[in-house]
């Protein structure tokens, strides 16, 4: 099944369901009513495409393209005010990772979109030595906006230890931590239905 | 009888003793109002006090006693004495509280004062015990019309008190509309599942209770009489009758679905569409399987249209909401969900109306996967596998066609009430005119009656809004304007199987108060308790019929020789048959154009030299009088030109006590009821407007008078108008001393 | 205070409010024996406290006052005020219930002079208006109070202000020394018409109820427009008593919020949409604004919705606000949320925000001093289900709001329908008496 491709029409609940079955507290999307406070919550809500609720109606309506082509999960900061205001208690900071991280997988991002392009140095930076070096995937989220802009920030936060651009150290079982890394990639590829 | 012996009591506590002369109070008792007894104490309301009154009573043979203390409102109870004519002459509230302090006003303080104590003796003396009606009633069962649920609740919990009922059916089965249900909402915690309805174990326990007596595939044929003495023939649809008697009456004749093929652009009459009734039947026989199509189809996607034909601001369908529909649509949602979680359900909504627990239900569809949207459809058509659905989402802000198996209209529900009374009484108007097409329609519009009333006002309960046989009141849910008969479930008001059942467990207790009442000769609400009742002098009666048709209650019937027949049992007490009265005929033992005719009289008119105007008000006893009362509470002030007498309702306000207080020198009158109109807070419905339209027509009297209009007003007085109303008192003396005295003082 | 002696052919009735009075007097008027015990001093109830109600705009103290007439003409029911349930032992039919009497201090022989109040100097909240307004020491509750006696607040009791009061009575009412009593009475059925209390709306963080001046509750707004409330029947303001002239109506603050209260208390939306109209007949330029999830207009009240719809001066917002903040320069309220019709974020300033606050049954508070029974069936959000042990052992009922979030004409109904359930029970105990 190429799964993004797939087109549910709109209103079935194909694509709903998806979501229920694939992304991390998917099942509680259905359980919104529309009320608004997640959007109203969000101090990030001025920059973005959609609102929680508005993106939950969307799931419902079958919009699958542009639920996950949507910057809008991207864009969480993980304040929790909608999750704490919920009316339905709807763990909605979850859900919009768990939609973040599945349309990742799918390979749906938004092009440039920069929060996927640092979760994606974040997630690389860690799974090759198995903790994070802050400074190398600060200086690598710098210096994606070019190299005299990133230079200013870097010494301006005066924050990082300039010696761990030397390599910096690994956890002591680097190769057990990737081959756990892939395991559980595998298991959750296979959850998801994306392989197999 | 023995002879009436007249006593007056003044109460010099609360400061009265004080600023009156309670002295001279006493004489004017004595020598004025001809009382037999004049006694003064400084604490009336004490244990003393209230003993000497009873001693009196039981030493002196007093029988009429005039309190001047407080207000009627107030020490209530203490001044409560059983088998006395009692009338209280307002000192404190209406004098002490209201007229401004100060030496300066003594004068006029006392002479008010004085003239409520004269007041009171008039009226007590034209006063007469009421003795209760002597047409006591026997019969104490109850007639239920309607089987469905609300009927056969009101059946069997008024059974379960001790009632003897007799339940009328239409069809051939009890169950109603109920019984088409394949589930029903759930009523208690957790509310997450659709119940069973309960209904044949309901009709089992009717049909097997001793003290219920049925009647099937049976209507009425006629209802006569009134409560506590009903006449009702029964008509089987086998073609016999029969007669029974019965005290009180429960309608519940239930609703009947809006018509789906009324909204053909909601695809109503398309084979694919269904109202929630029908999705019922479907359900039904499905039996919890999956539910299929008329087609045989099975049902994998369906869509709810709510608010279909309702909520409608244009005219065309229902404006009302019917309030079930948005729990009844997640309940049919479920019925897909439990069978198949896999069928699609979408709920079209616009505002979801779930109040209470519904709440839980409505999570609870949440949670099996119904879809809830917010939307409005604008266009279903059928095609060739189900259905398309044109709507606009509210939320994402978007037009969308969808496609469905299967469409369910959540349609409203419509009153079966019977006869539209505005109707009928414009048609029955017409055929007593002689019109013969109006009385082809008088006689159709018979055959669609539920009750069969031979009532003068039309045989069936008004309806108050939408066809709904409904009380106007928010108090008093179940005041109806036909004693002794109550509509109970969605023939009263829209609503779901839970409401109905509370409903027609609370129209059973009215029923059963009401045979109460009958057979006790007392009034149902407002005047509840109330023993007098109207006494008419036939012999001098002109037939003018004013009280038959402005009767609020229909208790008037006309006989043979279109005299006035009164039927004591469904009179309210009110008195507006009284106020109609052109030749005060009409009067209550204790409420009559006497007893507050002499008040008006009694009153001393200064010379017009002295410069003091006499101001009559007549208050309403529910709003105004109150209002007034509580003016004195809150130490308003206002003039002490102005005698305030409280009346029934001023439906009850004969014209003859307006130009009698106008020939005797009075210089304005203030007539305050409550308020009027399609929002009226009148209980005894049309009191203020017919004291409004009454007035109107006062106008050729007054010129006739040399008077000017401006001498009678009509007001509207909330209860909570304490403070404004004082201001209305003070204005209108302002203007009447603009305007001058009356010039008819010194004539009467 | 003489206590009544009751037996078990009496039906109790807790609670004295519009269900309370009405479970008493239906059960009365059908002849039964009743006794009515409220706990505060009078009787009447929330209703009494609301100015009108939707959707006639009349008032309760309309109906009060027949419900009032109809309580003093009527022998069959004996009102007890100032007392409570503690406790209820026995069965259907024959329950022993104990009852806590607090002194008012202010005997029947109290003619509502008002010589007390105007003696006393010592101020307390007014209960009756929600404590925006004080009131002295020496009080009657409300003025269309029942019983019409004066009450002396236990502050005073044991100071000179409590002499001082005593001093001023003409008829020796006042009573420094009255003591709490405790009675047990014997009745055959209990009504349960215990009400509803507000939500408590400093729970409502993100509402700052309880730091912002201009946000106040629907039932404070109630008293505001009473000509007889704290303002005369003006909207005015808490922080300066200007005129409001921009509310702002927040629906469900509290309710159908599982941080909250899980229901939906069905009145709100109706009363918000009634105190539009309390906004327009203050007449000048004042401006409503409903910010809601659904309208829950009800049957003909939908025909109420569509009048204020149509009103000019009404504008509605389909949006759970997320939270207010507070304009410091003129204590104006912000309300930040976003209109989902569509996805419109607002930010919109108004001089005074109402909450639209919930109904909670006070039967929660008997539940935290155990004082109800275990077999009385609660739901989720705590009203009264009913009676365990079905039909043949119910002789317990729940009436109004305590049973469920009800409006007015709902609660009459309930409570109408409770008492003819009480009759039963004494008619099917004496029946099976009968020797």
């Amino acid at each position: 099944m190429a799964t993004n491709l797939q087109t549910p029409a709109p209103y079935h609940n194909n694509f709903l369901r998806e979501v229920e079955e694939r992304v991390e507290e998917g099942e509680w999307v259905k359980m919104c009513m529309q009320c608004g406070v997640c959007a109203g919550s969000c101090p990030f809500g001025p920059h973005w495409e959609h609102s929680p609720q508005k993106i939950f109606m969307m799931i419902r309506a079958g919009k699958r393209e542009e639920v996950l082509t949507s910057d809008a999960m991207w864009m969480c900061t993980s304040c929790y005010n909608c999750v704490v205001r919920c009316p339905r208690q709807l763990p909605i900071t979850h859900i919009m990772h768990g939609l973040a991280s599945y349309a990742h997988r799918l390979g749906l991002v938004p092009k440039g979109q920069p929060t996927h392009e640092f979760a994606t140095m974040f997630w690389n930076n860690l799974a090759k030595k198995g903790r994070v070096n802050e400074l190398k995937l600060t200086l690598a989220l710098y210096f994606k906006d070019g190299l005299v802009a990133g230079i200013k920030t870097v010494v301006l936060a005066k924050r990082l230890n300039p010696m761990e651009i030397f390599g910096g150290h690994a956890i002591k079982d680097l190769k057990g931590f990737q081959a756990i890394i892939a395991k559980a990639r595998e298991i959750e590829d296979k959850k998801q239905g994306l392989t197999g | 009888m023995a002879d009436n012996k007249f006593a007056a009591y003044i109460c010099a506590g609360c400061g009265i003793g004080e600023t009156l002369d309670v002295k001279s109070l006493e004489k004017i008792a004595q020598k004025e109002g001809k009382m037999a007894l004049v006694k003064s104490h400084p604490f009336l309301c004490s244990e003393e006090g209230v003993k000497t009154i009873q001693d009196d009573i039981a030493n002196e043979s007093v029988t009429h006693i005039c309190i001047a203390a407080c207000s009627r409102r107030a020490k209530t109870e203490a001044f409560s004495f059983p088998g006395i004519s009692t009338a209280r002459a307002n000192l404190r509230e209406g004098v002490l509280w209201v007229v401004a302090a100060g030496a300066e006003h003594d004068e006029v303080r006392q002479e008010m004062a004085e003239d409520y104590v004269r007041m009171g003796c008039a009226e007590v003396k034209k006063m007469i015990l009421p003795q209760g009606n002597p047409d006591k009633t026997q019969a104490k069962n109850i007639l239920v019309v309607g089987g469905g649920m609300a009927g056969m609740t009101s059946a069997i919990e008024a059974a379960e008190a001790g009632y003897d009922v007799v339940l009328v059916e239409k069809s051939g089965a009890l169950g109603g509309f109920a019984k088409q249900l394949w589930k029903r909402v759930p009523f208690s915690a957790p509310y997450s599942e659709a119940q069973p309805t309960g209904v044949e174990e309901l009709a089992a326990r009717v049909t097997a209770h001793p003290r219920i007596k049925l009647h099937l595939n049976s209507t009425l044929a006629e209802t006569a009489g009134a409560p506590g003495r009903f006449m009702i023939k029964i008509a089987q649809e086998s073609g016999g009758v029969s007669d029974i008697t019965v005290g009180a009456i429960v309608q519940a004749t239930g609703f009947t679905p809006y018509d789906v093929n009324k909204l053909p652009e909601l695809g109503g009459g398309q084979p694919n569409v269904v109202d929630q009734a029908g999705l019922e039947t479907l359900a039904r026989t499905a039996n919890g399987a999956a539910i299929q199509r008329a087609d045989g189809k099975v049902v994998n996607s369906v869509i709810f249209l709510q608010c279909a034909g309702q909520r409608d601001d244009s005219g065309t369908h229902l404006s009302y909401c019917s309030g079930h529909c948005c729990a009844t649509s997640i309940k049919q949602a479920m019925y897909f969900k439990d069978a198949n979680p896999d069928v699609d359900t979408m709920i079209l909504y616009q505002d979801l109306r779930v109040p209470g627990m519904g709440e839980d239900f409505y999570r609870s569809a949440q949670d099996k996967g119904v879809t809830f949207t917010k939307g409005k459809a604008t266009k279903v058509a059928g095609n060739g596998h189900g259905c398309s659905v044109e709507f606009k989402d509210l939320i994402l802000d978007e037009l969308t066609t969808l496609n469905a198996d299967l469409v369910v209209l959540a349609t409203g529900q419509v009153s079966n009430a019977g006869v539209d009374l505005d109707k009928w009484t414009e048609v029955s108007t017409a055929a007593e005119s002689g019109d013969a097409s109006a009385k082809e329609e008088q006689q159709r519009l018979r055959t669609t009656s539920v009750l069969k009333m031979n009532y003068r006002q039309g045989p069936d309960l008004p309806q108050l809004k939408h066809g709904f046989a409904d009380s106007h009141f928010i108090c008093f849910p179940y005041e109806t304007r036909r004693t002794g008969i109550y509509a109970a479930g969605p023939t009263r008001r829209p609503m779901d199987l839970d409401q109905a059942i509370t409903d027609a467990t609370g129209a059973a207790l009215k029923a059963i108060q009401a045979v109460e009442n009958a057979a006790a000769g007392r009034a149902s609400l407002p005047r509840v308790g109330d023993l007098s009742y109207p006494i008419v002098r036939l012999e001098g009666c002109t037939q003018c019929k004013r009280c038959t048709v402005e009767c609020p209650f229909g208790a008037i019937d006309e006989d043979e020789r279109r005299f006035p027949q009164f039927n004591e049992q469904r009179c309210r007490r009110c008195g507006t048959c009284m106020g109609a009265c052109p030749v005060r005929v009409i009067s209550f033992e204790n409420y009559s154009c006497d007893t507050v005719g002499m008040q008006i009289k009694a009153v001393n008119i200064p010379d017009e030299d002295e410069d003091k105007p006499r101001i009559l008000i007549l208050a309403c006893e529910n709003d105004a009088y109150p209002a007034l009362d509580m003016a004195g509470l809150q130490r308003q002030v206002y003039s002490a030109y102005v005698r305030a007498v409280p009346i029934r309702c001023l439906g009850s306000v004969n014209t003859i006590w307006i130009t009698d207080a106008l020939n005797s020198g009075y210089d304005g009158v203030m007539m305050m009821g409550c308020k009027r109109g399609d929002d009226y807070q009148c209980h005894f419905v049309k009191g203020s407007e017919m004291a409004y339209y009454r007035m109107s027509k006062i106008g050729d009297t007054l010129t006739q008078m040399g008077l000017e209009p401006e001498r009678v007003q009509t007001l509207e007085i909330a209860i909570t108008d304490s403070v404004r109303v004082a201001g209305l008192i003070n204005d209108y003396v302002k203007q009447i001393k603009e305007i001058g005295l009356s010039p008819m003082k010194g004539f009467g | 205070m003489t206590v009544p002696t009751a037996t078990s052919r009496m039906i109790l009735v807790v609670g004295g409010g519009i269900s309370g009075i009405t479970a008493a007097l239906e059960a009365a008027e059908c002849g039964q024996q009743v006794m009515l015990v409220e706990k505060t001093p009078t009787l009447g109830g929330r209703t009494s406290q609301l100015y009108r109600y939707f959707p006639k705009m009349c008032h309760p103290s309309c109906g009060l006052e027949i419900n009032l007439k109809r309580l003093r003409g009527n022998p069959n029911v004996r009102v007890m005020t100032q007392t409570e349930v503690v406790a209820v032992e026995g069965k259907r039919g024959d329950y022993r219930v104990s009852l806590k009497l607090t002194p008012r201090y202010v005997t029947q022989n109290c003619t509502a002079c008002g010589k007390c109040a105007e003696a006393v100097s010592a101020e307390i909240p007014d209960a009756f208006n929600y404590g925006l307004s004080r009131l002295k020491a020496a009080y009657l509750p409300h003025a269309m109070a029942y019983p019409q006696r004066y009450v002396i607040d236990p502050s005073i009791i044991a100071t000179a202000e409590g002499q001082k009061a005593k001093a001023a009575c003409p008829v020796n009412a006042i009573d420094l020394e009255m003591v709490e009593e405790q009675v047990e009475v014997n009745v055959g059925a209990i009504v349960w018409a215990t009400g509803w209390r507000p939500y408590d709306a400093n729970k409502i963080q993100p509402y700052g109820y309880d730091r912002f001046p201009n946000v106040i509750t629907s039932l404070e707004f109630e008293r505001l427009a009473d000509p007889r409330g704290p303002t005369g029947g003006k909207l005015l303001r808490p922080s300066d008593g200007q005129p409001a002239k921009n509310i702002a109506f927040i629906q469900c603050a509290g309710s159908r919020d599982e941080n909250h209260l899980r229901h939906c208390s069905r009145v709100c939306c109706m009363a918000s949409l009634k105190q539009t109209q309390y906004v327009r007949e203050a007449g000048g330029d004042g401006k409503s604004t409903i910010y809601y999830i659904d309208i829950r207009a009800i049957d003909r009240f939908e025909d109420f919705y569509q009048m204020v719809q149509a009103d000019t001066t009404v504008s509605f917002v389909k949006s759970k606000v997320a939270r207010i903040a507070l304009n410091e320069a003129n204590n104006n309220p912000i309300l930040h949320g976003v209109d989902t019709e569509g996805y419109h974020r607002y930010a919109n300033e108004h001089d005074l925000v109402v909450l639209a606050v919930g109904m909670e049954p006070e039967i929660t508070g008997l539940l935290a001093n155990g004082g109800l029974r275990a077999d009385i069936v609660l739901d989720s959000s705590n009203f009264i289900e009913g009676c365990a042990g079905g039909a043949l052992e119910a002789g317990m009922f729940g009436a109004g709001a305590a049973a469920s979030p009800l409006d007015v004409n709902r609660s009459v109904q309930s409570a109408t329908a409770a008492s003819l359930k009480a009759i039963q029970v004494l008619h099917k105990v004496a029946s099976s008496e009968v020797v």
